[in-house]
């Protein structure tokens, strides 16, 4: 796994959905990964709100990422297209305070599911962009 | 209700750049329910704000809290006690909100966080429609309860102006023409006599002839 990336602060926020043994399996990188990286589980990334992305960066979050069930597969039919328009929202509300809006990241899995939440998050952080520590983490 | 938008946040953080403590204050009426100056609002507003400040280390200590109205004394009230241990209020009230917090407090600076916009519905959720204009004398009975001076773009009584295309108006096409709602309800509702009367053009002296209007109530008063 990339070594800069373990360095950092990750948020992740994703749709219990995608993982039904998501408890224990995020459990199993949480223990490897120490206390950098913290799990959000929602019973569906439609119930984000960006004021959760805004929180997650002010306690010290590198990057962000929502993840959400594959396009057209939401439980709740539109939970993850709302989840789009809020980190659009987020988005521009970070870069009025100059932080990269590119530090929030949607992840729409493709199908199928279920997929399992700690095998996912090894495959985002090896492929996350290397943004190093934001200004506010190094603060 | 009222509808207001959020002010560009670069315009907010140069407003509160003299102040270190800034109480943020929503307002949960009208401002709540646009999405503008909500219990929501006000968290992404502080948390914002907070961020912006220690990347451009700027000391700043907020508090956030939400007022179920800040146009009302009653609510205006939970401040006392509170207020004065700040050196200034970002208020996300419409701009009767932040006046009537300021009376109540004249000594603290009270700064307006949102741009007040119009008197409006929710048409659906994240859409609001300018739909009033608070003229002082409603005649939305003559026009099947949709407001020519404020839908129409040329504010016309004796509609339409003949320019509309597919229910759409000529000034902007985005914009259903209001006499064509007008006309389609009044058939509708058999109604389509009241259009035979000529209407004299609104009284505007009823809204702004003399300066700010008041109501005043004596069965409401203590
Ligand atoms: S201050 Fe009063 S009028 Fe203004 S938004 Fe709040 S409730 Fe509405
Ligand atoms: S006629 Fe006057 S009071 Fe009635 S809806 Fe139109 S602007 Fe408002």
């Amino acid at each position: 796994m990339n070594k800069e990336n373990l360095e950092l602060n990750v948020a992740i926020f994703f749709c219990q959905q995608l993982d039904p043994d998501q408890d224990s399996n995020r459990r199993v990188i949480e223990k490897e990964l120490g206390p950098g990286i913290k799990f959000f589980p929602l019973p569906c990334s439609g119930r984000i709100e960006p004021l959760h992305f805004l929180h997650a960066f002010e306690s010290g979050a590198d990057l962000v990422y929502l993840i959400t069930c594959p396009v057209k597969s939401c439980r709740y039919q539109q939970g993850n297209v709302r989840a789009g328009k809020r980190i659009a929202f987020a988005q521009n509300l970070i870069r009025e305070i100059g932080l990269d809006p590119e530090r929030l990241i949607l992840i729409n899995i493709d199908p199928p599911l279920p997929k399992r939440i700690d095998l996912l998050t090894r495959e985002l952080l090896e492929g996350a962009p290397v943004k190093g520590h934001s200004l506010l983490s190094r603060l | 209700m009222i509808t207001a938008e959020r002010k560009p946040l670069d315009e907010i953080i140069a407003m509160i750049l003299p102040f270190k403590k800034v109480l943020v204050v929503g307002c949960a009426s009208c401002v709540g329910e646009c999405a503008a100056g909500g219990e929501k609002e006000v968290g992404l507003l502080g948390s914002a704000l907070r961020m912006d400040a220690r990347m451009t280390t700027k000391e700043l200590e907020t508090r956030e809290m939400t007022l179920e109205r800040q146009c009302v004394y009653e609510f205006i009230d939970r401040l006392t006690g509170l207020i004065d241990q700040y050196d200034a209020v970002l208020s996300l009230a419409c701009g009767a909100g932040v006046q009537a917090v300021a009376e109540v407090f004249p000594n603290i600076p009270i700064l307006p966080a949102l741009n007040t916009s119009f008197l409006g519905q929710t048409k659906e959720a994240g859409l609001w429609l300018e739909n009033c204009r608070g003229c002082g004398d409603c005649r939305l009975h003559l026009f099947a309860d949709i407001c020519p001076v404020t839908r129409c773009a040329k504010q016309i009584f004796n509609g339409p102006c003949g320019g509309s295309q597919d229910g759409k108006c000529e000034v902007n096409p985005e914009t259903p023409c209001a006499w064509h709602l007008i006309v389609t309800r009044l058939e509708d509702r058999n109604q389509l006599d009241l259009l035979e009367e000529v209407y004299a053009p609104a009284d505007w002296s009823k809204k702004e002839g003399a300066g700010p209007r008041k109501i005043v109530r004596e069965d409401q008063q203590n």
